[in-house]
């Protein structure tokens, strides 16, 4: 229930802006993104965090990310509190359009915490290597909403790699973008 | 780096083979093999091999033990070897439904039908009298007798007096595992490559359908667990897992340590193992020959069973 609440918050959130900036106009020329990020991996856990990029041209996007289960799965439950530190690197398809496609290498650090000493033997953390593909929307306000399919190169298999870290995952970003808000 | 794109390649490449396999008569699969349970169960189930209990008899201890997905009553065999001409406790080896047959059985079964010969078993007992059963589940079986747990299904029932937990499997190794939806179809089959000696005790080939049927019951217990598992009263709950295990991630200890709680809110016992077999309490047949240390982890764990039954 507290879950729901929550976004129904985050959504509440993202519609004031919606309302509040519509009249901005597409044109202005924009820089970095800040939002948050919903992601559910196959089988497991959802983690949701926040995210940032800077568009460093129109088709080449660099950004980094924070996502936990914490605030998602193991809220109110005994999933495993997790978190995934990462940034990437993505390229945009067709940039000068409202539907973009893209895709994005993205490197980081996972770590998980099993919260007792008797398992101070498994392997609780990862690095994180995954390729993600998808589409961007960018609303002609700073709004833009991404979601795109992942794949986690590096997982666990039981003899090694934390358990944790599964293949596939979905994940839907909200960002905004700064330059245009600031520029209103 | 787990080299997931591995499978992935050789999975689209065999995308054109046909979706049954080819059984040959060494397997298990075959049907030529049928598990010794099923022609003489008066030597595996209690319920049949004792069916009318002097008071005595019925407040000694019973273990029911059970084994995993794609096995048979084999797994246990060592363990009743183990326990030899000592009558302070009785074993009763229950074969899992839809198992120990042949390879359509096994592909046309559910996991509840898997979970029910389990329930069939505990039921006789209970109705026969015997007061002081307990559970001994070794991988997929830990996941069936969860569920029971998480079910209540013990509320209207006598309360098990003790649970072990032999490698637990909640999250699989080989997280491939969570794209047999998609790719299953595809497939048809995994295969599974036993030693000589566990060709008749164990399915060579794993059938995408039943592969989907682990999948959703792992998923269903592992949500269990995330809202949190209430152990009946004077239940103990007793996990030995092996620290590597390429079948069942050692994290599903993690997930059974942190969902399951006993009756007065303590914590469940959890032991990690220094072993790297899946089910390392089954020796035999093993290839490669198993070590002085599998051994020893073996006696162990069963001392540690017997000793907990008889105390």
């Amino acid at each position: 229930m507290k879950k729901n609440k929550l976004i129904l918050k985050v959504l509440g959130f993202i519609f004031i802006l919606f309302r509040l900036n519509t009249s901005v106009s597409y044109s202005q020329l924009n820089k970095v993104d800040i939002g948050i990020r919903f992601q559910k991996t196959v089988d497991l856990y959802y983690e949701n965090g926040i995210t940032g990029q800077y568009n460093f041209s129109k088709r080449v996007v660099f950004g980094a990310s924070y996502i936990t289960s914490r605030l998602g799965s193991a809220i109110n439950s005994n999933a495993i509190k997790q978190d995934n530190f990462f940034i990437s690197g993505a390229y945009l398809f067709r940039p000068n359009k409202m539907l973009q496609p893209f895709t994005r290498l993205n490197i980081g650090y996972f770590t998980a915490d099993y919260e007792s000493p008797i398992f101070n033997n498994l392997q609780n953390s990862s690095a994180l290597l995954a390729l993600d593909a998808g589409i961007i929307y960018s609303f002609k306000s700073p709004l833009k909403l991404n979601i795109s399919l992942g794949y986690n190169a590096i997982t666990g298999d039981g003899k090694q790699g934390a358990g944790t870290l599964y293949p596939v995952y979905f994940q839907t970003s909200v960002l905004w973008n700064l330059k245009k808000s600031n520029s209103k | 780096m787990k080299k997931h794109l591995v499978p992935f390649l050789a999975i689209f490449l065999i995308t054109s083979c046909g979706k049954d396999p080819k059984i040959d008569d060494t397997m298990l699969d075959s049907g030529l093999y049928f598990d010794q349970s099923i022609y003489n169960p008066e030597k595996y189930l209690v319920s049949i091999a004792n069916p009318t209990p002097t008071p005595t008899e019925a407040q000694k201890p019973v273990i029911i033990a059970i084994h995993g997905y794609g096995a048979t009553t084999f797994e246990w065999d060592e363990f009743r070897n183990w326990k030899g001409l000592r009558t302070d406790f009785s074993i009763s080896q229950v074969l899992l439904g839809g198992h120990g047959r042949d390879y359509q059985t096994f592909k046309n079964s559910t996991w509840q039908d898997w979970r029910q010969p389990i329930i069939n078993e505990f039921e006789k007992l209970e109705s026969q009298g015997y007061k002081n059963i307990s559970f001994a589940g070794s991988s997929t079986a830990c996941t069936l007798i969860l569920k029971m747990l998480a079910d209540h299904y013990f509320d209207n029932h006598i309360k098990p007096k003790h649970i072990f937990l032999i490698d637990p499997i909640i999250v699989p190794g080989n997280k491939t595992l969570t794209l047999v939806g998609v790719l299953g179809p595809m497939i048809g089959y995994t295969t599974v490559e036993n030693s000589a000696g566990e060709e008749k005790y164990y399915f060579h080939y794993r059938p995408y359908e039943t592969l989907q049927q682990l999948r959703e019951v792992i998923n269903i217990v592992r949500k269990d667990l995330e809202k949190g598992i209430v152990l009946p009263v004077g239940c103990t709950l007793n996990v030995l897992k092996s620290e590597k295990d390429d079948v069942a991630d050692p994290v599903s200890a993690v997930l059974i340590y942190k969902g399951t709680k006993a009756s007065n809110g303590t914590s469940v016992n959890v032991k990690l193992i220094s072993s790297d077999l899946h089910v390392f309490t089954r020796l035999s047949a093993r290839n490669p020959t198993p070590t002085t240390t599998d051994f020893l982890n073996q006696t162990n764990a069963f001392n540690e069973i017997s000793n907990l039954l008889i105390k």
